[in-house]
C-alpha cells in the first residue's frame, strides 16, 4: 500500500528539485581539458561545448598554450584540440575538436538572475573525475552580482574587470575554471573564472564570467568594440581636470589624502575645501592616498561637477566641486 | 488499520498541493525567502571603511608562527546597527590595522565618521559609534529559539557590491566556543566578518567573527569559506557591553605557566592517570603564576572548582577569560592540595621564562621554549 502511494506521488508531482534534470541535460556538453602546465599553473581544466561541430569555450590559461591539448568528452571519448582564438580582456579561449553532432550549451543572459537564486557549477576540480567519470557538481546561491570584478592573480592585477556573478559554491580550485554555471532552468549563465583573490578582501573569490560576455566572445565581437564608448565629453575634452589642491606628501607609500594647500580662487577653494581636510572619496570612488586620488580623477573632465567627500574633524561633508582647466 | 486509511488521504492532499497549490519548487521558494531575509536586515547593515593603519605584526607565540600568507586588505567591511542612536557592532578583525580614520556608510547612502569605542579580542567583536540618531537597530532572534539545521544567511558588505553579499547555510551547532558562538556552514570570510548571521525572518542569530587557530590579530582568516564558521550570540555580546561602552580593550587572560605533556617521559603516565590535572613545567617569573608562588612540578587540578582533565581542557576553560579576571586554581604540591586566587594578565605583560634545559632552575630573561605545548 505504502509503496503504491509513493509511486503515485512520484508520478503525479512535478519534479520537486529540478537539479537532477539540469545536471542530466548539461553534462553531455561539459568536457575535461588537459594541456600544458607551468609552475603553479595546473595542466587541466574544464570546458563547455558551444556548438554541434566541436567548438569548446574555456577560460584563458596556460593550458591552452600547449602543443598538445586534449579534450575528454562526457562519454570518455578523447579528442585532440586546437586553439582557435583567445580574448585577454574577457579571459576566455575558444578551442576546436574535430567532431560533429555533439551536444552543446548556449550562453544565456543574466539579467533575471538575482541574489539568492540557486546555481549549479560543473567542474573538473582537482581532476577528481577519472576517464569517463562525470565532472563534479557544486550547488550554491548567487551571493552578489558585481558590476566589475576587482581581483589580483599571482600578485598582479587580474585582467578581467568586467561584471561577475559571485556565489557561495566553492569553485576557486585548480581545474574548475572553464566549467559551466547553470541556473535551475538549466540555462548556461556563466563560466567559472580562474582562481583569483578579491582586492577588497585578499581572499579567494568564487565567481563566474556572465553569459553575455561569453556570447559576445563567441559572436566574434572584439572586446574593444564591445566596450562602451567614452562618456560624452564637454567642451574641454582631452584635458586633465584641475582641482587646485596639493595633498600632503611625506614620502611614504601610504599617506592619507590630507589637503596640504588649497590654491586661492581654485575649484577646490570655491567649493569650500580647506587645508587639513581629508579627502575620502571623489564621486563615490574611495580615496585612501595620493595614488587613489589621482585614479579617482581619471575620466573626469573640466566643467564637470562632482561631489568630493571630505572628513573635517569629526564631520563628513559632501562638497560639489566644479572641475576647472589647468592654469597656464 | 487506521494507518492504511490515512496514508492515501494524506498523499492525495500532497499531490493536490504540489500540482495546484504551490507551483514553485523548493529552491525558488528558498531564493525568495533568502531575499526577504536580506531585505529585512538591510536597513540595519552598514559599510565600514578605514583609512590609515598598518599591517599588524605577525605573532610568533608558543604555538608557532601563524599563517603568514594572509595579508589584510583595505576593502570595506560590515557592521550591524545595535541601537537607533548610533551604536554599531562589528568584528575587531576589521580594525586589526589600528586605522586612524573610520567612516561608516549608512543604509541611506550617507557617510558618517565613526569612533571606535571598545574591542573584545577574545570574542573578536568591536563596538563603534556614529553621531546619527536615526538608525534602525537590527532585530535579534531569541537564543532559545535557535535550532541546529535551521537556515542561516550570512550578510556582508566586504566586496563593496551595491547590495549585501549573501551566503546560505544552516546552523551546524549551538553553544560552541564555551557557549558563546553558533557554528554555521554558511561561507564566512572577510566579506562578512562583522556582519550578521540571520534567520529567514532577517533576525540576527549572531555576529559573524573569524575564529580558528591560535591567537594573533588575524587568526581565523585562514579558515574562511571552509564550511566551519562562527557567530557570537547576543547574550555573550551583552556580557561585555559595559566594558565596550567604557572604551576598554578586552584581551585574553593568561596565567604565565607552560604545562607538561602527558606523554612527557619525565612524568610517568601512571602518575597522570592516578592524580589527574596537568603539571606545570615552567613558570614565568613576572606573571600571575610567578607572583602567586606557583612552582614547577605543581599540578593544577581544577579551575574555579571545575576539575581539569588535560592541557586542552585547561586551555579551553581559560580561552574565554579576560586579562583582569580573577580565577581560583586548585593545585597539588607534593601531597598537599591547596587553592589560590590569581588575576589573569595579558600575554604581553608576562615575561622572564626559564630556559628549556634546566626547567627546575629557572633562568629569568629568556624567551619561552618554542616547542612547549601550551602558553597558558
Amino acid at each position: 500500500m505504502t509503496v503504491a502511494t509513493i509511486l503515485v506521488l512520484a508520478m503525479a508531482m512535478p519534479s520537486p528539485t529540478p537539479i537532477r534534470d539540469v545536471v542530466d541535460r548539461a553534462s553531455p556538453a561539459v568536457v575535461k581539458i588537459y594541456g600544458a602546465a607551468a609552475g603553479r599553473e595546473h595542466g587541466y581544466g574544464t570546458g563547455v561545448l558551444v556548438s554541434a561541430d566541436g567548438n569548446v569555450v574555456t577560460t584563458l590559461s596556460i593550458l591552452v598554450n600547449g602543443r598538445n591539448i586534449r579534450v575528454v568528452a562526457s562519454d570518455g571519448r578523447r579528442y585532440d584540440a586546437t586553439l582557435v582564438r583567445t580574448d585577454e580582456k574577457r579571459q576566455l579561449a575558444l578551442l576546436h575538436i574535430d567532431a560533429s553532432n555533439l551536444p552543446y550549451l548556449t550562453p544565456a543572459t543574466t539579467e533575471a538572475i538575482r541574489t539568492g537564486d540557486t546555481i549549479l557549477a560543473m567542474t573538473n576540480c582537482f581532476k577528481i573525475a577519472d576517464g569517463d567519470e562525470p565532472v563534479s557538481v557544486s550547488r550554491g546561491i548567487i551571493s552578489a552580482k558585481l558590476p566589475s570584478l576587482r581581483a589580483k592573480r599571482l600578485a598582479q592585477e587580474f585582467e578581467y574587470t568586467g561584471p561577475a556573478l559571485v556565489y557561495d559554491a566553492i569553485t576557486a580550485n585548480p581545474g574548475s575554471a572553464g566549467g559551466p554555471v547553470l541556473d535551475l532552468d538549466g540555462r548556461f549563465i556563466g563560466l567559472v573564472g580562474k582562481v583569483v583573490e578579491a582586492t577588497a578582501t585578499n581572499t579567494r573569490i568564487n565567481y563566474a564570467i556572465p553569459g553575455e560576455q561569453i556570447a559576445e566572445f563567441l559572436g566574434g565581437k572584439a572586446t574593444e568594440a564591445a566596450a562602451p564608448a567614452p562618456a560624452t565629453t564637454p567642451a574641454h575634452s582631452g584635458q586633465e581636470p584641475y582641482v587646485g589642491i596639493r595633498l600632503s606628501e611625506l614620502g611614504y607609500r601610504h599617506v592619507s589624502a590630507f589637503v596640504e594647500r588649497v590654491r586661492a580662487d581654485s575649484p577646490a577653494a570655491r567649493a569650500g575645501i580647506k587645508q587639513d581636510d581629508l579627502v575620502i572619496a571623489i564621486d563615490g570612488k574611495r580615496v585612501v592616498d595620493s595614488t587613489t586620488y589621482q585614479q579617482a580623477l581619471v575620466g573626469l573632465v573640466p566643467g564637470q561637477t562632482v561631489p568630493f567627500t571630505i572628513k573635517r574633524g569629526e564631520q563628513v561633508l559632501n562638497l560639489p566641486v566644479t572641475l576647472g582647466v589647468q592654469p597656464e | 488499520m487506521n494507518r492504511t486509511m490515512v496514508t492515501p488521504f494524506v498523499c492525495a492532499m500532497l499531490v493536490a498541493g504540489a500540482a495546484y497549490g504551490s507551483p514553485q519548487s523548493p529552491d525558488r521558494a528558498k531564493a525568495d525567502a533568502v531575499r526577504r531575509a536580506v531585505g529585512a536586515i538591510s536597513p540595519s547593515l552598514v559599510t565600514i571603511e578605514t583609512i590609515g593603519g598598518a599591517q599588524p605584526v605577525v605573532n610568533a607565540g608558543p604555538m608557532g608562527v601563524f599563517e603568514e600568507s594572509f595579508k589584510l586588505a583595505e576593502g570595506p567591511t560590515t557592521g550591524v546597527v545595535l541601537s537607533d542612536d548610533g551604536l554599531i557592532l562589528t568584528s575587531s578583525f576589521n580594525f586589526a590595522r589600528s586605522p586612524s580614520v573610520i567612516t561608516v556608510t549608512l543604509p541611506n547612502g550617507t557617510r558618517a565618521s565613526a569612533k571606535l569605542l571598545g574591542r573584545d579580542l577574545i570574542q573578536r567583536i568591536a563596538l563603534i559609534k556614529v553621531d546619527v540618531g536615526t538608525l534602525k537597530a537590527a532585530a535579534w532572534a531569541k537564543r532559545s529559539d535557535i535550532i541546529v539545521g535551521q537556515y542561516a544567511v550570512a550578510c556582508g558588505r566586504g566586496l563593496g557590491s551595491p547590495e549585501p553579499h549573501v551566503s546560505l547555510g544552516i546552523v551546524s551547532a549551538l553553544a560552541r566556543r564555551n557557549g558563546h558562538a553558533i557554528q554555521t556552514d554558511a561561507k564566512l570570510s572577510p566579506v562578512n566578518y562583522g556582519g550578521p548571521l540571520v534567520d529567514l525572518d532577517g533576525r540576527v542569530l549572531g555576529l559573524i567573527v573569524p575564529m580558528a587557530g591560535a591567537g594573533g590579530a588575524l587568526a581565523g582568516a585562514e579558515w574562511y569559506d571552509s564550511g566551519i564558521g562562527f557567530a557570537i550570540y547576543r547574550d555573550s555580546i551583552d556580557r561585555v557591553m559595559d566594558r565596550l561602552l567604557a572604551g576598554q580593550t578586552i584581551e585574553p587572560g593568561k596565567i604565565g605557566v607552560m604545562l607538561g605533556d602527558d606523554t612527557d617521559d619525565e612524568i610517568p603516565l601512571l602518575d597522570t592517570i592516578l592524580k589527574g590535572g596537568v603539571v606545570i613545567r615552567y613558570v614565568a617569573k613576572q606573571s600571575p603564576a610567578g607572583t602567586a608562588g606557583l612552582q614547577v612540578g605543581d599540578r593544577i587540578l581544577a579551575i574555579d572548582g571545575q576539575p581539569i582533565g588535560d592541557v586542552a581542557d585547561l586551555q579551553r576553560r581559560l580561552s574565554d577569560r579576560a586579562a583582569g579576571d580573577v580565577v581560583k586554581l586548585t593545585y597539588k604540591r607534593r601531597w598537599k592540595i591547596d587553592e589560590l586566587r590569581l588575576t589573569l594578565a595579558r600575554m604581553e605583560d608576562i615575561c622572564c621564562w626559564p630556559t628549556r634545559n634546566r626547567p627546575a632552575e629557572p633562568k629569568p630573561g629568556e624567551e619561552p621554549p618554542s616547542t612547549q605545548p601550551s602558553g597558558d
